[in-house]
């Protein structure tokens, strides 16, 4: 039996892991492109006249959906045409698609699509661009440095987002939430605690190196629920804090377990009543997500393109999933909770 | 696309979980749109209520057991519910069905009035004056042309930036990043919004502001009465749940 639940928690783990590759993370790593459409991508008929919108992307289901709900909003205003990014597509691949069919925008998806398309910028230095918006990858905000013409919408759910979810779902306070974070998730956190503050809720941040051990991070939750006295904690999409299954149970299990605090985390699969650990997930609803990027796209045609300026947006709309045993048997259901909440596990 | 939960009565739980994580499986795809059973009428539901569509849907399907009821929680899911489902009755607020040029047969009422004012919600201070160049948010009713059209009605001018939303919890996240001056909504979703938030909302009623609360239209006359009388025998947290507390037959 022992034996049987190890193997269950190793799968699980592969598969967790799998998932963060596939893009949900923030990791800094690039992927997502190997990963094989269910079904394939079918372009609206085109338009003589109209406008043409280039969406590069690769053709795995998140990815997809945004697709589908950013083309079903704007489909009576531009063409459409897909281009799906895969592991062998090169910068020379994706820049000859764009120039075939000149379009007035281009929609790049992931960041191993932003890369590719980084080269192809790089390798034109006098070509006139066309803007760009930049949507599900890691860290966009850098990425948007590093490219002409560039806007787009974060892929990070906001701190103060995955917040105020939580305070609707527990009895128990949340004012203060403790996070811990590696030296390249310092702007991210820097932003995230000034956002918190408008809905009354200091974050309080515990820095670890990059190379940090499980002791360590045993020992900087540990901080911040003992000395720090935090209400809850904010687990970043960060690889190097959950690297597997083993470390995850070191640290995070070990100290959660201890403390006895809600844990909200990014990814569906760390909630889980028969492995207790997050509390509340709060993932990118995918859905609203092509919603806010064709409402971006309206706003930036409506401006004649000037995308120099546009500040990346925050993404608006998430889903959550909660652990109500975890919820019920620790920090209290609050009356209606369940109306609000998209995935509720006991 | 099949739902995880569907899936792990069949699936030993590690290999559900490896399909999710290579994306062969997704799980926050919606559910297949539940289908009338029988010779039931079909009702199409779109309304942005203080829940999920799900447990909107759930409750609707236990209190109307002669309808087949059929929620949408976005818009464009509803139009193309009601191009390609041929449903039987839609249940919507006014302005939606007057969009697809349909009449109510059952007008619903709180307070012994068929309308609310909706209100304009803002941090600090309450936006006062000319709107004008003002970035407004708004939950997508009526798609992109739609729902500037309905805003513009609402507060009287055309030169306003409308940011639409996908769900009423969504209007709260424009506000807390500045990314709209304001948001509309109706009268009866404040209290939601301020029990949420932290943020020193202020309001002001607008100057187009009255619109209708949720109303059925009947497209199929055949079963025009089966339709009304479901909805009449409603219970009343169904009603309140729907923003009404009667209905008025038109």
């Amino acid at each position: 039996m022992i034996g049987g639940k190890s193997m269950n928690r190793q799968w699980a783990w592969l598969s967790s892991l799998v998932l963060f590759l596939a893009g949900c993370a923030t990791t800094g790593r690039e992927s997502g492109a190997s990963l094989e459409a269910a079904s394939p991508i079918t372009d609206p008929p085109a338009r003589d006249g109209a406008p043409t919108l280039f969406i590069a992307m690769p053709s795995s289901p998140n990815f997809v959906e945004v697709r589908k709900s950013l083309v079903a909003e704007v489909q009576k205003n531009f063409n459409i045409h897909t281009f799906a990014v895969g592991p062998e597509t090169t910068a020379a691949e994706l820049s000859s698609a764009i120039q075939a069919v000149s379009p007035v925008c281009v929609v790049l998806m992931n960041n191993v699509t932003m890369n590719l398309y980084r080269q192809y910028q790089m390798a034109s230095p006098s070509a006139t661009m066309p803007p760009a918006v930049l949507l599900m990858a890691s860290f966009i905000e850098e990425v948007q440095a590093k490219l002409r013409r560039a806007t787009g919408i974060a892929y990070e759910v906001p701190g103060v987002t995955a917040f105020v979810q939580l305070r609707t779902v527990i009895s128990a306070r949340v004012n203060r939430v403790g996070v811990v974070y590696r030296p390249a998730f310092r702007q991210l956190v820097d932003r995230q605690k000034a956002l918190a503050a408008k809905e009354h809720v200091e974050l309080v941040p515990v820095s670890v190196p990059n190379d940090v051990t499980a002791e360590g991070l045993r020992t900087a939750l540990h901080n911040l629920a003992k000395r720090k006295k935090v209400d809850a904690v904010w687990m970043l999409n960060d690889n190097a804090l959950v690297r597997n299954a083993e470390f995850v149970n070191d640290a995070w299990r070990t100290e959660m377990n201890d403390a006895r605090l809600p844990l909200i985390v990014g990814v569906p699969n760390l909630v889980d009543p028969n492995s207790p650990l997050g509390t509340l997930a709060v993932v990118p609803d995918h859905e609203a997500l092509g919603l806010q990027a064709a409402n971006l796209l309206f706003d930036l045609s409506d401006n004649n393109w000037q995308v120099e300026g546009h500040p990346v947006e925050l993404p608006l709309s998430v889903k959550t999933v909660v652990d109500l045993k975890l919820v019920r048997a620790n920090f209290g259901l609050r009356p209606d909770a369940l109306k609000h909440i998209d995935r509720a596990l006991e | 696309m099949a739902n995880l939960t569907t899936r792990r009565r069949h699936l030993p739980q590690p290999i559900a979980w490896l399909l999710v994580g290579l994306g062969l499986v997704y799980p926050y795809q919606p559910l297949p749109r539940a289908t009338a059973q029988g010779a039931k009428p079909v009702v199409h539901v779109f309304l942005h209520l203080d829940a999920k569509s799900s447990v909107v849907e759930k409750m609707l399907q236990q209190s109307l057991p002669d309808l087949g009821v059929i929620v949408f929680g976005r818009f464009r899911d509803f139009e193309e519910g009601l191009t390609n489902g041929h449903p039987d009755a839609v249940l919507s607020i006014a302005p939606v069905l007057q969009q697809h040029g349909k009449t109510a047969s059952l007008q619903g009422q709180r307070g012994g009035k068929s309308t609310e004012p909706y209100l304009l919600a803002s941090v600090n201070q309450p936006l006062q004056g000319s709107l004008a160049g003002k970035t407004i948010g708004f939950v997508d009713l009526l798609g992109h042309d739609g729902t500037q059209a309905f805003l513009n009605g609402l507060l009287k001018t055309t030169d306003i930036k409308v940011k639409r939303v996908a769900k009423v919890e969504d209007l709260l996240p424009l506000l807390e990043f500045s990314a709209a001056d304001g948001v509309v909504l109706p009268s009866s979703m404040l209290a939601r919004l301020l029990e949420r938030t932290r943020l020193a909302i202020k309001t002001r009623e607008l100057p187009g502001g009255q619109v209708g609360l949720s109303a059925v239209a009947v497209l199929n006359p055949a079963v025009r009465d089966v339709v009304v009388r479901s909805f009449q025998k409603l219970d009343t947290p169904t009603k309140r749940l729907l923003g009404i507390d009667a209905w008025s037959v038109q």
